[in-house]
């Protein structure tokens, strides 16, 4: 492990996982309503419990846990290497809605919609 | 945002150990040591003691400004390394900091950036170099890691290389992903760095370390299902790992589903709402499938025992009905939407459907392709007044691919082209080209998508390619937008499809060859005591042609109605009292004049099918009475020269004494056709030579199979006669082999001729010897079997024609000649027939009609009876692919001999024909006009210099050319046709005589390709068509496509 302080490790494995639509970290519902996302605090999930649905998407593919992604090849081929270490997914399959958008882009914060295959 | 800057600390420190090594050692090779790291940044550190307390040194200073201003476009993302700011400015970058040192570092850094253009003053001069370099690198790195726009190109920067941790596979639950990063947390000390478990791979996990024993140590612990097996991923396939197709799941509102399971599996449903925030669930709405008695039986808690297995068909609900049947029908009003839903059980319905909520993974959700009956059912019944079908609303939202091939007609149905019709040229992953029917444009080029319909005529012959009634033939009746409405060809039922489902054809198929017990081509006897042969099966139904003489009559038939299935055997007293027998080639004399094979003979009525015949599959009924023999022993007046072959003495009389005795004679192959139907059937052969090559057995397992396998063996003998086998197109392919291949092979037509008389198994072994390129497992036996047999042919034979000749043994000889031609014919004879398989009759060329059959009357596919001349020049198209250096000088009509006269005195003579038995009839006199007659024994006159010649050998036989030069033994060509100059051996080529008129007109095999699964071969009709078979061999049916191209 790095020095880097992980994000929250989801609590269960069952439905309520949720990944990020920016940084696609992954965890629980509950889990974004109560502390955000550790990668993408400007969204606000805390503050604005209706944000964790426009924000996070529970139609994801793959998981990856990475602890140390600086140093992993797989979070730098993923491009996560830059996010906190923590349960990731490897594709969500939704864009974030355009408001969203239009924030990050006001937040100077890069966005990368999925590709669509 | 805190982390980003541990993690730039965590980076500098490491980098700081790089610096201090390196403090040392040159500047150039310091650099090239950082460039080589651009995109590696974590390629160092690797062990846990390399942190040494920091030297504060004035690169350190430059390392993390460096960094600093890489985190800093990570979050600005634009800016220019000319513009900084400090991070204090920017308040989400800093404050949550408690390293104060990195603050002030940071700090620092960013004043010096701000405020000293200049190099601080104790640097050394390299340092800036340096300075930029890792300015770059971490520019780029920050570039990579967020472009909006990530090329390929980019994401191959990071394509694992060997210095990068390793992915190891290990037996795990994937939640074990989960329970790892909890673990690594609590155990810093763990040196994984990532684990992978993929939705796909259910227990399996991939951990990404270093080395093997990290995984093991973070594996200790974990429930372990499996065996401890850990598999290293080889590199090549670390990204595979890492790539999955993101699942798209697009359940917007009305798109199509299908259900997966349950009641309703393979139903078709259309999204309602999302059910809930997770997703996971959506509300679909469906035709039900309700039983609404064993409904109102289970309700009023009656047990009735029910037919579980019984699915009810899908009906919309009728809640009236449902109520009469004292169903208790709740209405509720749904508190979302507002919408009012009745109520039964737990069911909930709206206008006649099932409202259901159903997880999503329940449903299919991709490559929905709604039929056109379900859309309709869909439409009609739900949405009642917005039903326009063809208007392409939301109901065909999910209809998106088309299908189109090149040369379909298409109709442009959006945008400026609109109502443009074109041909399309090309197809592409999601473009079109169209060529529209317009001078003024060339070629547009068209999404695949949404722009394009297929364009049918009324009329139009169509084949289904999906739905229910995929596979049919049909023609269009009306066209309304994409929706095409068919009338099928054989039950006259009218269907409806969507044009993209459509493809134009000539065929006139059902691309089924049978049903029931029942075959095509089958006789069969009807219920009403009627009998007919099926000449086309179609879904549900058989066509047959009755037997009925004088008229075509066609019943459609049910399979229950037919009794059963006639065997074909049976003889008849023919025209002249001859004995008629299957496969017999007849004439009828009375109605239309054809010549063609006996298929069934059945209550004094024959059944003749010709290839040629586009009608009823290419049978005719007739009356048994009014055929005529052809080649019977009471002659035939149409053919002279069956007739010559008659009155040759050579075949014994007794040989011939059985009832059937005329027909070996003139058909020596034909005979060996009949048998064949079992002869090859289920045998496996294998080609073994030349460019059919192929390296795996060809298992013949149907009858059209064996028969085209059979055909070579027939003209392989030399034989004249299509015989039976025009169900195949065997024999227009054939032509091309025919008269190069008769010279050599005639007199060993003889012998099976003869031979076959007592031993009816004797021919197709025969018919391999002369196939050498294909094993058999007879093959041994049968060259015993033909060389006993043969003397003893010589030996009943008439004494006229002495077979004591050299060049006549060399001719009986299987010379590796004769086998390369037919080789030649082998595969495309599977091509045809698995065109055949789909009953493509095909009008032919004389080419497939027997050699001796001169003139063009007897070959009703010929436009204009096209006449030709005796020596039938068209016979003698070689094929291209021929073999090129074995064979020997083929005779060929036109070409000038000598003959040898009994007293060895010869004269010059031009062959006018060469006859079956591999003699030739011979016009005396240097342009051919002496007396005629027939003769064996001849020599090639040479050419001489200028002469016009005829190619004899190889791949151009049967060309005519001009020699320009003689060389030793070889002689240059000039060939007519091509213009081409060859080379060619003097004996490759003869004299041809000036008055002799060539005609080409056969049909061509222009190029045949065997490949590992498919033969596709591309034949041209010089008069009439071309087509292009693939013919799978796999999917014989279903994969041939079969290209008319007028």
């Amino acid at each position: 492990m790095g020095s880097q302080t992980a994000a929250q490790i989801p609590t269960s494995f069952g439905h309520e996982l949720r990944a990020c639509l920016r940084c696609r970290l992954v965890k629980t519902y509950d889990q974004f309503r109560e502390s955000g996302c550790e990668n993408c605090p400007f969204f606000k999930m805390d503050e604005d419990h209706e944000r964790v649905v426009d924000c996070t998407t529970p139609n994801f593919t793959g998981l990856i846990s990475v602890m140390d992604p600086t140093r992993s090849w797989a979070a730098r081929w993923l491009r996560i290497a830059r996010y906190v270490p923590g349960c990731y997914t490897l594709a969500v399959s939704e864009a974030l809605p355009e408001d969203l958008q239009n924030l990050c882009e006001d937040e100077h914060i890069p966005y990368a919609p999925p590709k669509r295959i | 945002m805190a982390r980003q800057h541990d993690y730039d600390d965590d980076v500098d420190q490491e980098e700081d150990v790089y610096r201090e090594d390196e403090e040392e050692e040159d500047e150039g090779d310091r650099r090239k040591r950082r460039r080589s790291n651009f995109i590696d940044d974590d390629d160092y550190g690797v062990g846990s003691g390399r942190r040494r307390p920091r030297s504060r040194t004035a690169s350190e200073f430059f390392d993390l400004e460096a960094v600093v201003d890489s985190d800093y476009d990570e979050e600005e993302d634009e800016e220019d390394e000319a513009h900084f700011h400090s991070p204090c400015n920017n308040g989400a970058h800093m404050v949550l900091h408690d390293d104060s040192y990195i603050n002030l570092m940071v700090e620092s850094s960013a004043l010096h950036m701000q405020n000293s253009p200049c190099p601080i003053e104790d640097q050394e001069e390299d340092l800036e170099e340096l300075t930029r370099s890792i300015q770059k690198r971490y520019a780029r790195s920050a570039h990579e890691e967020y472009d909006d726009e990530a090329t390929d190109v980019e994401q191959q920067a990071f394509l694992p290389s060997v210095r990068d941790p390793k992915l190891w596979l290990i037996g795990q639950e994937r939640n074990v992903a989960v329970c790892l990063m909890q673990k690594a947390i609590d155990r810093p000390e763990l040196q994984i760095r990532s684990v992978v478990g993929l939705d796909h791979l259910q227990n399996y996990i991939y951990i990404e370390a270093d080395k093997v024993g990290y995984v093991r140590e973070a594996c200790k612990g974990m429930h372990n299902r499996y065996a401890a097996n850990i598999i290293l991923v080889p590199i090549k396939e670390m990204t595979d790992v890492l790539t999955v197709e993101s699942k798209a799941v697009d359940l917007a509102r009305d798109s199509w589903v299908r259900m997966k399971t349950g009641t309703y599996k393979e139903d078709l449903a259309m999204v309602v709402v999302r059910v809930d925030d997770m997703g996971q669930r959506v509300c679909v709405k469906l035709i039900p499938r309700i039983d609404l008695q064993a409904l109102a039986n289970k309700l009023e808690g009656r047990d009735v025992p029910r037919n579980e297995a019984v699915i009810p068909r899908p009906r919309l609900m009728n809640i009236d009905e449902a109520r009469e049947m004292n169903i208790r029908v709740e209405h509720k009003r749904d508190t979302w939407t507002s919408d009012s839903f009745d109520i039964i059980g737990r069911m909930s319905f709206k206008d006649g459907f099932l409202y259901k909520t159903v997880a999503v993974k329940s449903i299919s959700t991709q490559n929905i392709h709604p039929t056109f009956n379900e859309l309709v059912k869909f439409c009609q019944l739900g949405e009642g007044g917005n039903g326009d079908i063809a208007s392409g609303s939301t109901l065909f939202a999910n209809r998106k691919k088309c299908r189109f091939m090149k040369g379909e007609c298409v109709i442009v149905i959006k945008g400026e082209l609109m109502d443009m019709k074109g041909r399309v040229e090309k197809v592409e992953e999601d473009i079109v080209h169209v060529r529209l029917d317009h001078e003024d444009l060339a070629v547009v080029v068209f999404p695949i998508l949404l722009e394009l319909h297929k364009y049918f005529e009324p009329g139009n012959h169509v084949k289904v390619i999906s739905g229910s009634s995929e596979g049919a033939t049909v023609m269009i009746g009306s066209i309304n937008g994409n929706v095409v409405y068919l009338v099928s060809d054989s039950t006259k039922e009218t269907l409806c499809v969507f044009a993209d489902d459509a493809v134009e054809s000539s065929l006139v198929t059902s691309g089924f060859s049978r049903m029931g017990k029942y075959e095509l081509h089958d006789l069969v006897i009807l219920d009403n005591n009627d009998f007919g042969v099926i000449i086309r099966v179609d879904n549900e139904a058989f066509q047959v042609l009755k037997g009925v003489p004088g008229r075509p009559e066609v019943a459609l038939v049910r399979l229950r109605e037919i009794m059963t299935k006639i065997e074909k055997k049976g003889n008849a007293q023919v025209h002249y009292k001859n004995q008629l027998a299957v496969k017999d080639m007849v004439k009828v004399i009375e109605g239309p004049c054809e010549v063609s094979a006996v298929e069934y003979l059945f209550r004094g009525v024959v059944f003749i099918h010709d290839c040629f015949q586009l009608e009823h599959a290419g049978f005719v009924c007739a009356k048994a009475q009014s055929c005529v023999l052809i080649g019977g022993v009471h002659g035939d007046p149409f053919s002279s020269r069956i007739a010559n072959l008659r009155t040759l003495p050579r075949v014994p009389q007794s040989a011939l004494g059985s009832s059937k005795g005329g027909q070996p004679m003139s058909c020596g192959g034909r005979d060996r056709g009949g048998r064949g139907h079992d002869s090859l059937i289920g045998a496996s052969v294998k080609i073994r030579l030349g460019s059919f090559k192929v390296s795996r057995n060809l298992i013949l397992d149907n009858v059209n199979a064996s028969t085209s396998f059979r055909e070579p063996f027939r003209y392989g003998l030399g034989s004249e006669t299509p015989s039976h086998s025009s169900r195949t197109l065997l024999h227009s392919l054939m032509t091309p082999i025919r008269d190069p291949g008769a010279t050599p092979i005639h007199d060993g037509m003889r012998t099976p001729s003869l031979v076959r008389a007592w031993n009816p198994m004797s021919p197709p072994r025969f018919g391999v010897l002369r196939f050498p390129d294909i094993h058999w497992f007879t093959l041994e036996k049968c060259r015993d079997n033909w060389e006993d047999g043969n003397p003893s042919s010589w030996g009943g034979s008439s004494s006229q024609y002495q077979p004591s000749t050299p060049r006549s043994w060399a001719y009986e000889a299987p010379t590796p000649g004769s086998g390369n031609y037919i080789n030649t014919g082998t595969p495309r004879d599977n091509c045809c027939v698995y065109a055949n398989s789909l009953s493509f009759n095909l009008p032919s060329t004389p080419g497939g009609q027997p050699p001796m059959t001169p003139s063009s009357a007897y070959i009703p596919g010929t436009p204009g009876g096209q006449p030709m001349t005796p020596g039938s020049g068209g016979l003698d198209m070689m094929s291209p692919i021929g073999g090129v250096d074995t064979e020997g000088p083929l005779l060929l009509p036109a070409i000038v001999v000598h003959v040898r006269k009994s007293n060895d005195n010869t004269v010059i003579g031009v062959i006018r024909e060469v006859l079956a038995d591999g003699s030739c009839r011979i016009a005396l006199g240097s342009s051919g006009s002496g007396e005629t007659l027939i003769a064996r024994e001849i020599e090639i006159v040479v050419p001489n210099k200028s002469d016009k010649i005829r190619i004899m050998g190889g791949s151009q036989c049967g060309a005519t050319g001009k020699l320009i030069g003689v060389d030793g033994t070889d002689g240059i060509v000039k060939v007519d046709d091509t213009l081409d100059v060859k080379i060619l051996d003097h004996g490759r080529f003869g004299q041809v005589s000036a008055c002799i008129v060539v005609h080409s007109n056969s049909l061509n095999c222009i190029s045949c390709d065997v490949n590992h699964e498919s033969v596709s071969v591309n034949l041209s009709f010089r008069f009439l068509w071309s087509f292009i078979y693939l013919a799978l061999l796999r999917n014989r049916k279903e994969d041939i496509n079969a290209f008319l191209i007028p």
